[in-house]
Order: C-alpha cells, then sequence, then structure tokens
C-alpha cells in the first residue's frame, strides 16, 4: 500500500515537473515582460526581481502602434466568427436535419479544405485581391478568416445539432411550428453551448492566424501576428517591451483557451476525439 | 375550390421547403469551393504556365516542374521537410502517449496539468516561436545565462549553426503540440473497456505488460488521427520557421512553405512557386482523403 502511494507521489511529482518544462517558454516570457531592458540584460538573470510595469507601458505607449494592431487583430477575429456562425448555422442545421444522399459527400470535402496547406491558394488569392484593391484591407482579411474557419465552424455545428435527439424537431412539427420557429425557439436554445464554443474556438484560431496576415497586409490592416514577426528584425534591443507586448497578445487567448480546451481537441481532429 | 388552392399553397410549401436547405447551404458551400478548389486549380493551371513576375498564362507544359526539380534549394526543402516531419512525428505521438499515460493515474490536479499541457497549442505560434527564438539564441537566452552562472564552456548553438538549427525547430514544434497528442490519447484511455484490465489484474500481470499487450494495442484508432493530423500540420509548417529562423541560416531550415512563399513573392518565380505547392497538395490530398472518407463515412455506412 504505502508503495504504491509513493509511486503515485512520484508520478504526480514527474508530470509537475513535465508541466514547468512545457510553461517554461512562456514562464521566461512573462517573466521577462515584468523586468526593465537593463535587467533583462543584468548579469545572472534571476528569477527574483521587482516586478515593474515600466515595459508593459513602453509598449503600449504612443507611436509603437500596438492599440492599431490589437484592434485589428479584435475587428478580424470578431466579425469573422459572427459572419462564420451565421453562414454556418443554416448550413449546418440544413445538412444535420434534412439530409440528402450528397450530405456526407458535402461535409467530406468542406473538412478536407481544413487540412489544404494556405500556401496552394495565396498565388489565386494574392492575384485576385490585388485587382479588387483588398490587399491591406482588414475586410480582405477578414473574408479570408471567414473561409479559413468556415468548414470548421459548419462541421462543429453540424456535430451538435446531430447531438440533439430527433424527438424534440418532431414534437415542434406536430406543434405546428415552421422550420424557422423550430431552429430559433427550440433548436438554437438547445445547441447554444455548442454554439458559444464553436465560436470561441473559431476567435482563437483567428487571433493567432498568421499565415494571411503576414502575406495579404503591410500596415493598415496588420494585426498583431505581424507585429510580433517584425521583433525578429529588432532582436534583443527592446527585449523586454517585446515581452510585454507578447504577453498583451497572449493573455487573451489563455483565458478564453482555458474555456475552449475541449473544443480545440475535438476540432483540431475532426471529432476522432471528443 | 379553396380544397385545390390550399393543396397548391402545399405543394409550394413543400416545394420550398425542399429547395430551402439547398438555399441556405449554397453561400457556405460555394465560398468554401470557390476559395479551395477553384484557387487550387488555378494554382494548378499557373504551374504549367510562364509566370515568373507575373501571372503569364502562356502554356509552357512541365518546363517549371523540371526547374522545381532541378532546383537544389527544392531538394533542402524537400530534405528538412522529411527530416523534421518523421521526428515531430515520431516524437509528439510517443511522449504525448506517455504523458497521457502518466495522467491516466489518477494524478492531484489533472485539469490544471492537463490545461498547461495544451496551452503551447493554443498559442499563436508566432508569439510562442519568437520567446524560443530568444530563448536558444546564444547572445541572449540559455547559452548566456549559463556563461553568466559560471559555466563559461557551456555552448548550445544550434539555431545559429546551419547543420543543427532544423533540429531546434523540431524541439519547439515537438514541444507545441505534445500535449495535444496528449490529450488525443488519454481521451481514447479512458474510453478503454475496463473489464480486460480487472482480468489482467487478477491474474497477476505486471503493469507494463498491461499497457504493452492489452491498452496500447486498442488505441490503435487514436494513433492512426494523431499521424494523419501530426502529419498535415508537419507539412503546412510555416509560422514555426517564420518565427524562429526565417529559413536561415542561409538555406538549412527552409521548408516546402517557406520555398513556396520566398519564390512567390521574394524570387519572382510564380511558375515554380505554382508547382511547389501543387506537389505539397498532392501529398496531403493522399494522406487527408482516405484518412476523412474512413473517419466521417465509416461509422454511417
Amino acid at each position: 500500500m504505502t508503495e504504491s502511494r509513493l509511486t503515485n507521489t512520484l508520478l504526480t511529482l514527474l508530470t509537475y515537473a513535465v508541466a514547468i518544462v512545457m510553461f517554461f517558454p512562456i514562464l521566461w516570457m512573462f517573466l521577462t515582460a515584468f523586468k526593465t531592458e537593463q535587467t533583462a540584460f543584468d548579469i545572472v538573470p534571476h528569477f527574483l526581481f521587482t516586478p515593474t510595469l515600466d515595459s508593459f507601458k513602453l509598449a503600449l505607449a504612443q507611436g509603437n502602434g500596438y492599440w492599431h494592431y490589437a484592434f485589428n487583430s479584435a475587428l478580424s477575429a470578431v466579425a469573422s466568427t459572427l459572419i462564420g456562425l451565421v453562414l454556418a448555422v443554416p448550413a449546418a442545421y440544413a445538412m444535420a436535419f434534412f439530409p440528402s444522399k450528397r450530405t456526407d459527400f458535402t461535409l467530406v470535402w468542406m473538412v478536407s479544405t481544413k487540412f489544404i496547406p494556405a500556401v496552394g491558394v495565396l498565388i489565386p488569392v494574392f492575384m485576385v485581391y490585388k485587382s479588387l484593391g483588398l490587399l491591406d484591407n482588414i475586410w480582405g482579411l477578414t473574408m479570408l478568416f471567414t473561409a479559413m474557419n468556415l468548414p470548421l465552424i459548419v462541421w462543429m455545428v453540424y456535430s451538435y445539432f446531430k447531438d440533439i435527439p430527433k424527438d424534440i424537431i418532431e414534437a415542434a412539427d406536430i406543434d405546428g411550428a415552421g422550420t424557422l420557429q423550430t431552429m430559433v425557439k427550440v433548436v438554437l436554445p438547445l445547441a447554444l453551448p455548442g454554439l458559444a464554443s464553436t465560436g470561441l474556438l473559431a476567435l482563437i484560431l483567428a487571433w493567432n492566424e498568421s499565415f494571411w496576415s503576414l502575406t495579404m497586409t503591410d500596415h493598415k490592416a496588420a494585426t498583431l501576428a505581424v507585429f510580433i514577426a517584425s521583433f525578429k528584425s529588432a532582436e534583443g534591443l527592446f527585449w523586454a517591451k517585446m515581452s510585454a507586448a507578447s504577453v498583451l497578445t497572449v493573455t487573451p487567448i489563455i483565458i478564453l483557451g482555458w474555456f475552449a480546451q475541449r473544443q480545440m481537441v475535438r476540432g483540431l481532429t475532426f471529432g476522432a476525439v471528443k | 375550390m379553396s380544397h385545390s388552392s390550399s393543396k397548391r399553397e402545399m405543394s409550394a410549401r413543400a416545394r420550398w421547403q425542399a429547395w430551402l436547405p439547398k438555399l441556405v447551404l449554397a453561400p457556405s458551400l460555394a465560398l468554401v469551393l470557390f476559395f479551395v478548389y477553384g484557387f487550387i486549380l488555378w494554382t494548378s493551371y499557373i504551374s504549367f504556365s510562364a509566370s515568373d513576375m507575373l501571372p503569364n498564362y502562356t502554356w509552357v507544359g512541365t518546363h517549371q516542374w523540371s526547374r522545381l526539380w532541378g532546383s537544389w534549394t527544392w531538394g533542402i526543402a524537400l530534405h528538412n521537410i522529411w527530416v523534421f516531419s518523421l521526428l515531430y512525428i515520431v516524437s509528439c505521438t510517443l511522449l504525448g502517449l506517455l504523458l497521457a499515460i502518466l495522467l491516466d493515474q489518477r494524478i492531484r490536479a489533472e485539469g490544471l496539468l492537463r490545461t498547461i499541457y495544451l496551452y503551447p497549442m493554443a498559442l499563436s505560434f508566432i508569439v510562442t516561436g519568437t520567446a524560443w527564438q530568444w530563448f536558444l539564441n546564444p547572445g541572449l537566452g540559455l547559452e548566456k545565462t549559463m556563461h553568466e552562472l559560471g559555466w563559461t564552456s557551456f555552448s548550445f548553438d544550434w539555431l545559429i549553426n546551419a547543420d543543427m538549427a532544423i533540429y531546434t525547430v523540431v524541439i519547439a514544434a515537438v514541444w507545441q503540440a505534445t500535449g495535444f497528442v496528449m490529450a488525443m490519447f488519454l481521451a481514447g484511455l479512458r474510453g478503454i473497456d475496463g473489464e480486460m484490465i480487472k482480468a489482467a489484474q487478477i491474474d497477476g500481470a505486471p503493469v507494463w505488460k498491461i499497457y504493452l499487450r492489452i491498452i496500447i494495442p486498442q488505441l490503435r484508432p487514436v494513433f492512426l488521427s494523431a499521424v494523419v493530423v501530426l502529419a498535415h500540420l508537419a507539412i503546412k509548417s510555416f509560422d514555426l520557421i517564420v518565427a524562429m529562423t526565417g529559413g536561415g541560416p542561409g538555406n538549412a531550415t527552409t521548408v516546402p512553405a517557406t520555398f513556396m512563399y520566398s519564390y512567390a513573392f521574394s524570387r519572382n518565380e510564380m511558375g515554380i512557386a505554382a508547382a511547389s505547392a501543387v506537389f505539397m497538395l498532392a501529398v496531403i490530398a493522399a494522406l487527408i482523403v482516405p484518412y476523412l472518407y474512413s473517419e466521417l463515412r465509416g461509422p454511417r455506412s
């Protein structure tokens, strides 16, 4: 008995050690952000230091553009998620409750697009956007985020609708409720938790997106990903300030990610893991 | 009279009901099909055209393709992605499985640990990759810290060493995805029927034997999903390279995605870039299409 308790304690300690190792790069970034530029470079980098918000003040100062990039990130993430849900809910509803022979086929091809590398469509997207004047345009970027997340949203909403017992729909039908009424009054309230977590996942993916932000925007519509990527060229000079900006970029996701972890695994494996 | 009009009304309504699902599905389907499959066809066409800096739709057959295969850099990109994918898939799968087994031992605060393991996947890799780049940079992070702590002979310059740089990318990528693979395996472990395990325990089988003979074989579908998901993530990897090495030093960490990007935008070789993109698409399609068919269609039919 004591032996198994000892094993258990050792295993627990091991999992904690792994967690610390896993979290270390993020922790390192957080610690640096609460230092000044001088202490960030100090001899013997100490873990015990007086935290300061100086670097955050510098990162958020006018002229750095943090707010400009953060606004673009927030706008494109929120707008693409909302547009995605508006398009996906009726589509998923149709597939879940009015399936045709081709529903499976449609679904497979929709989901397959999530696996396609963005470089496969980069040249045409770039040319179309150039001729339409959508390069470095926040709505152009939002549209790409929408198209990027739509298959995932459709698929996830579809799977939540599928979980709703058919009896409830039939009961509403017998009561004389029309399709729209059934959807708005019966199905959507039942699927609301699922819709919310799908939206959350889409929001996180759009906020984190970097490929399209890096290729389709320059400055006007650039998001935080572009801002952070630009740090590389100035490496080491303003380390604490850059860490502070990075911390500000990941903090919303650290909070949202806590609530969306299940959906993340479910979404990224397309239901192979529920 | 009123009967027939109501009948006509009913059939109009029925027709409307039949069309409505198709109608509401159309925008999503059109958007996805146009943006993705339409543009893939377009990319394929460009790969057979004379496009360089600007699109030029003169048909040149497989000219761009032979230039792609003749390119020294493309050879490096293919070699890198092969090394990277292999190490990435194997390490993530093994570490993920190990972590899942660890976490399955009724560990205290399991929920918190699971979340911490998953965080690297949830955070933008442009950000965490930049943190890794600082950490592994000899002038800033680990090496400098060790020197200042007195271990002056400590050296870790893989990030700027052309022979080793690809392995730093592997380390960061494994760090990012391991927790995610762990979550997949943990869900698999929780779904295993306990009866056989109990029977084996009663027979006095040692724990490692139970895992090796009973539990791990039952996780086969999870292995398949993990490998497919990891393989496509590996082939798509772009932000990882951009954040950590930018493809350098030299071409040491060039992979197909960064190759494609630089040929399309900085080297003005749109035709070659398109050919490389089509090649990546073909590899992914060969991997994904059979998997999706079995995964999404299998259970119902």
